[in-house]
Order: C-alpha cells, then sequence, then structure tokens
C-alpha cells in the first residue's frame, strides 16, 4: 500500500508554476425583498415557505398542512403537536416510518432556497429519512448567497451539517421529474 | 478507415426518433443551464474564479493534501492514499472485511466507475447496492453509465417499467416515471435499511477544514451515511478546495452548470463521524499527480464533473455516450481518455467539431476544446493518424502549394455536383462518408472577381 509521502512525493516531483489564489471580492446578487425571493425559490425548486403570520400558532399550522401525519417527530420544546422526541432513539433504523419530522434551521439562502442544518438532533437520519420535513427558520435569517452563509458558517463548528433545498428529487427516468425520491417527498419552511 | 466512435455513432443514429430525442433532451438541459446562469449577473467572474481557484489548489496541491488529510484525521477521519486504482479496490476493500460488511450501498460516484470497483468487491463477496436511481436502473440492466451526470439518459421509460417488472415486481406495463420512482423508493429503501456500510464519492473536499462536500438531489447519499455506521469516502486528489470561502463558488456554480437548478437539494458536509461511526476517506492519484507535470494537460484537473461540456456538445449529443471508448464521454472524456492511454482511445479525439461550446459553458474555465485539438495534431507521432485523411491532406497541400494546378483544380470542383452520390460519398472519400459535402459554387471567386462579376457593397 502506498504511504501519504508516496503520494505527495510524485505531486511533488510533476511540478506546476505556483498560480496566486484570487482575491474572492465579487459583487455578488443581493436582493431588495430577500425574503420574498426566498419563498419564491422555495416553489420553484418544488418546496414550499410560508410566512407565519403575527400571533398565528405554529403547531395549528403545521396541523393544517400536514392533516394526515401520524407519527410526528421533534426535539423542539415548542412543537407541541410531536408524537415522539426522534432524539429518544439509539439507531437510526428506528426513525423509519416517520410522517414527518419538525427541525430548525440556521441560515436561509434567497438565491437558491437552501436551509443549512447543522446537526441539531441526535441522529442526522431523521432530516432524510421522514416522508414529510418541516423546517423552521428565523425570517431575519435569509441571507442573499451562498458566499454570504458560509461566511457565517466558517465561524461556527459542526461535525455534519446540510444544505436542504426543497424535497428530494430525480429526474433519471427520462429527465421527468418526480418529486420524493429517497428522502423527504415535501419540505416546507415555516419564515417565523 | 472510420473511428471506433464514428462507428458506434452510427449505430446510434439508426433509430432516428431516439436520436432526435437524446439531442434535444440535452440542449433543453443546457437551456436550463443557460435560464440560471442568466439570472446571476456575476456569472462569468463566478466561472473565472472557479478555473483561478482550482489551478491555484492544483499548483500547490502537496500543500492542500497534507492540509486536509491532517485536518481530516483531526476530525476523527481515518485517511488512506491509494495510488492506483487496484489499491483503492484493496483498501475499500480491507476496511469492509475488518468490518465484517456484507452489504454497501453505494452512491454515485465516477471514480469508484474509474476504479471498476464494483466488479472488484462482488468478486470477493460483497454485495454492492447502488442507490441513485439512475446507476440502480444501469445496475440492474448490466450496463455502464452513459452520461457522468443522468447516467441512465440512453434509456426509455418503457424499458425501464420492464426492468422494474423484473426486479422489483411493478405493474405489468407501467411505466409512469413517477409510479416507477415510488416503487424504486420502496425498494431501495429497504436496502438502506439492511446495508452495513456506505460508500460515496466527494463533490469536494474543503483543505482548512478537513471535510468532505457531497452534492446530491435525491438524498441517497445521505440515507445511506446516517444509517449505517461505516462511511467510506472515495475522493480524487483533485477535488480539493483551499477553504469554504472557495467552496462558495463552487455550490453556486455545480448544479447550475449541470441540471440548470439554483443548488443540488442536498449539499452535505461531513466533517465528524457521528458517535460510534467511523468515517474513511481514500484519496486516490491513479494518473492525477502525472497530470498535474502536463502543462498542456494540466487544466483538465480543474473539472467538478458538472456534465456541461456533454449537453451542449453537438457530438455528443447526437452520438450518445457509448459512442466513446472511456468511460467519461464527451469533450472532458475525450481529454481525460487521452490521458490515461493515447494508443487505446485516440478513436474518440475525432468525436469534436471544434465548435469551442464546451469551453464557454464549463464552469471551471477548462479549455477543453484547445486539448482536443492539440491531440489530433499529435495523433501521427502516435501512429493513430486517419491513414486516408492524411493522405488527401497531403494532396491538399500539395495543390495549395502549388497555385496553378491550385486554379485548375478549383476550375473542375463544380464538377463534383454533377458527380453520383456514390462516389462522392463513397469510402475513397473519408470525409464525404459521414458527413454532407458542401456544394462546390459555379464558378470561383477568383474568376469572378478578374471578370469584374465582384461588387463593392458599401457596409452600413
Ligand atoms: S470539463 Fe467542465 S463542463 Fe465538462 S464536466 Fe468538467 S467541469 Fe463540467
Amino acid at each position: 500500500m502506498s504511504l501519504k509521502n508516496d503520494i505527495i512525493d510524485s505531486v511533488r516531483r510533476h511540478a506546476q508554476a505556483e498560480c496566486d489564489m484570487p482575491e474572492i471580492s465579487l459583487e455578488a446578487v443581493k436582493y431588495a425583498d430577500p425574503v420574498s425571493e426566498f419563498v419564491e425559490i422555495s416553489r420553484f425548486v418544488g418546496g414550499d415557505a410560508i410566512i407565519l403570520k403575527d400571533g398565528e400558532n405554529i403547531n395549528t399550522l403545521i396541523r393544517t398542512l400536514y392533516p394526515e401525519a401520524v407519527t410526528v417527530a421533534s426535539n423542539m420544546p415548542e412543537i407541541s403537536i410531536s408524537t415522539c422526541n426522534p432524539d429518544a432513539a439509539d439507531d437510526p433504523h428506528n426513525l423509519n416510518g416517520i410522517d414527518l419530522a419538525i427541525v430548525k434551521g440556521e441560515i436561509g439562502v434567497a438565491e437558491n432556497g437552501c436551509v443549512w442544518i447543522p446537526q441539531n438532533v441526535k441522529l442526522k437520519a431523521l432530516y432524510f429519512i421522514a416522508e414529510n420535513l418541516v423546517i423552521i427558520l428565523d425570517r431575519n435569517r435569509i441571507v442573499n448567497n451562498m458566499h454570504e452563509a458560509y461566511e457565517y458558517i466558517a465561524g461556527t463548528g459542526y461535525g455534519f451539517g446540510v444544505f436542504i433545498s426543497g424535497p428530494s428529487k430525480t429526474a433519471d427516468i427520462e429527465q421527468a421529474l418526480v418529486i420524493g425520491a429517497h428522502g423527504a417527498k415535501s419540505v416546507t419552511v415555516i419564515l417565523s | 478507415m472510420s473511428t471506433k466512435h464514428a462507428a458506434a455513432a452510427r449505430q446510434f443514429i439508426l433509430n432516428r426518433e431516439q436520436e432526435q430525442w437524446h439531442n434535444e433532451t440535452l440542449w433543453m438541459v443546457r437551456q436550463k443551464r443557460d435560464n440560471m446562469a442568466m439570472r446571476i449577473a456575476e456569472w462569468e467572474e463566478l466561472r473565472e474564479l472557479a478555473g483561478k481557484i482550482k489551478m491555484h489548489t492544483i499548483s500547490r496541491l502537496d500543500h492542500y493534501l497534507e492540509l486536509f488529510s491532517s485536518e481530516a484525521e483531526r476530525n476523527g477521519a481515518t485517511v488512506h492514499w491509494a495510488k492506483d486504482a487496484n489499491e483503492h479496490n484493496e483498501i475499500v476493500y480491507s476496511i469492509l472485511k475488518e468490518h465484517r460488511v456484507k452489504k454497501l450501498v453505494k452512491s454515485k460516484s465516477m471514480l469508484t466507475e474509474e476504479c471498476l470497483l464494483n466488479p472488484y468487491l462482488i468478486e470477493q463477496g460483497i454485495e454492492v447496492v447502488e442507490s441513485d436511481l439512475g446507476e440502480r436502473i444501469l445496475q440492474l440492466m448490466g450496463e455502464n453509465p452513459s452520461h457522468i451526470v443522468m447516467p441512465a439518459i440512453h434509456r426509455k421509460r418503457e424499458e425501464v417499467g420492464k426492468l422494474f417488472e423484473e426486479k422489483m415486481d411493478s405493474e405489468k406495463g407501467n411505466s409512469d416515471p413517477t409510479y416507477l420512482t415510488r416503487i424504486a423508493r420502496k425498494y431501495l429503501r429497504n436496502e438502506f435499511l439492511t446495508a452495513d456500510a456506505a460508500m460515496t464519492g466527494a463533490n469536494f473536499g474543503v483543505a482548512q477544514t478537513g471535510e468532505v462536500v457531497v452534492c446530491t438531489n435525491e438524498g441517497n447519499a445521505d440515507m445511506g451515511t446516517s444509517l449505517c455506521r461505516l462511511h467510506i469516502v472515495s475522493m480524487g486528489m483533485e477535488k480539493l478546495v483551499p477553504d469554504l470561502k472557495s467552496l462558495g463558488v463552487f455550490t453556486r456554480l455545480l448544479a447550475r452548470s449541470a441540471t440548470g437548478q439554483p443548488s443540488t437539494t442536498y449539499t452535505s458536509h461531513y466533517r465528524r463521524p457521528g458517535e460510534g461511526c467511523e468515517m474513511h476517506i481514500v484519496i486516490v492519484d491513479n494518473g492525477r499527480s502525472e497530470i498535474r507535470g502536463n502543462s498542456e494537460h494540466v487544466q483538465t484537473l480543474k473539472c467538478i464533473r458538472c456534465g456541461a461540456c456533454m449537453n451542449t456538445c453537438p457530438v455528443y449529443r447526437r452520438s450518445g455516450g457509448y459512442s466513446y471508448t472511456y468511460f467519461i464521454p464527451g469533450p472532458i472524456g475525450i481529454n481525460l481518455g487521452m490521458l490515461k492511454c493515447p494508443g487505446k482511445y485516440s478513436d474518440n479525439v475525432s468525436a469534436c467539431s471544434l465548435c469551442y461550446s464546451c469551453n464557454n459553458v464549463c464552469p471551471a474555465k477548462i479549455n477543453l476544446a484547445e486539448q482536443i485539438y492539440g491531440w489530433r495534431q499529435g495523433l501521427d507521432s502516435i501512429g493513430k493518424a486517419d491513414r486516408m485523411k492524411k493522405l488527401m491532406s497531403k494532396g491538399m497541400k500539395f495543390l495549395f502549394s502549388h497555385p496553378a494546378l491550385y486554379r485548375n483544380a478549383l476550375k473542375m470542383s463544380p464538377a463534383i455536383n454533377l458527380l453520383p452520390r456514390f462516389l462522392v460519398y463513397s469510402k475513397l472519400n473519408a470525409w464525404g462518408y459521414g458527413r454532407e459535402m458542401p456544394r462546390f459554387a459555379g464558378e470561383s471567386f477568383t474568376s469572378m472577381w478578374i471578370k469584374g462579376k465582384v461588387k463593392k457593397t458599401n457596409r452600413k
């Protein structure tokens, strides 16, 4: 088996003139109203984003959105409709069959509908295995573009983190778009 | 003499309907890419940056490899080094063996295709399940991808329906893509739940933080890696970017270039293995370090495998991925094949009209067309030039350097218009065979000029 040094030596032997790292200081896209841009693009990518109205109860809203969900998993204290605490499970396999997971997002990105979720549940399988996913996001934490998002992220620590933009999808059969490949079949971002 | 590419392309276009569908579908993806690019005012600036960041990283690859591996190890991952495909496969197998893995679920990885990992593992008795829908379809059909992002683009829904009837007990005659995807979801959910280990490729490795970034739409990489305690990452050494700030440039470009989406559904950042879990990263050379020293072709290492150069390529669109003899088709595949083994893959260099469209869409600004042109110029030196075309080129050179003969030949050329097709398009005319010949004008420009027939027009 090769050792690290063998490989790095081979890289050094095949020399390349050094090229400078460019300054990443571009004027990236910004929106007059990042929140409405985020809502629009979330729909474009097959998901949805809903602004929680003043005085509206978040649990009631989720219930009306997902009236048929039987097993609802969330570790968020403000979610009273959850039927199980996903953090009580030791084995991710036990999370299979959850109808709806409700989780917290950190940052929303207006240019592509991504929500950054640094792992904030015990088993990260929850984000992917649930049939439907609700992400609760503070509407004041929507940035314009990925540069701004990474600027924020670079200052944080995480073991695992994921940007999610809409529901799981595929177009592998004749390029026909189908929502709901392996992950959540629907994703709703609630902007609190 | 025609190349293997030309011969295979001839087969592909026999099915006119399929050829047209393939052409139009990929062109639609190209247009979706354009729509996305046009929404971003700084698009060209992003491409410029991406190309420069990659060139910088490659030029200091030794440094970034050191940094990445030490950070990854600090995060708790185990880093392995493979100089070639064999070592890569042996490393992966030894990790699996040590963990007594019987079933491995994989997400799409061109590198494992490059290393022929699946057949190797299957031979060792490991059950290997591809989990990307397109890859799974092909695995069940016993085929290879014909596109690096849309692997099963050459297959029709009816064929998939038939396959699923046989393998997944789906309804007879139902080839609705939504129905078939649901069937596959159920079927593969079970595979995820019963797998012992998960394997992914890497879209990016972030040197400063030692994390691996994987982008998918289906969520299959994440299903595998979050259900299994063992995650093996197979990563080409050129996948590194310096830091999260530079990563932002690439995550903005990748999905827009690949499928015309603003982002992939999932952009997963694997930094530390979860509690009680293991993460192994296999860093693979397999010829890459050598390419680094090749100033004419070093730019191929900038590739982020988005597939945009295939979608835009008029030759790829109308000849299909299987016409190429290297496992990666299209403009980037032509170059990578030649870098792998020029004697074996030179048939592909003819699969280019030098339209330069690939150069113009490549998010990493790789000079794909110039490189292909360069290979063609070198074909003679490896004894792979087309003998017939060479002979004709010699003849033309002789004509061009003898003005009197050339003028005479020109006078005769309109006669070609009158020749029966079987003569013009015979195998003796290597250019006429396989393409439509232009009609020669009845009178040459020189003769019209002399007779004063050419009028000056005032251009405004
Ligand atoms: S060469 Fe450029 S366009 Fe082609 S796959 Fe690679 S990055 Fe994409």
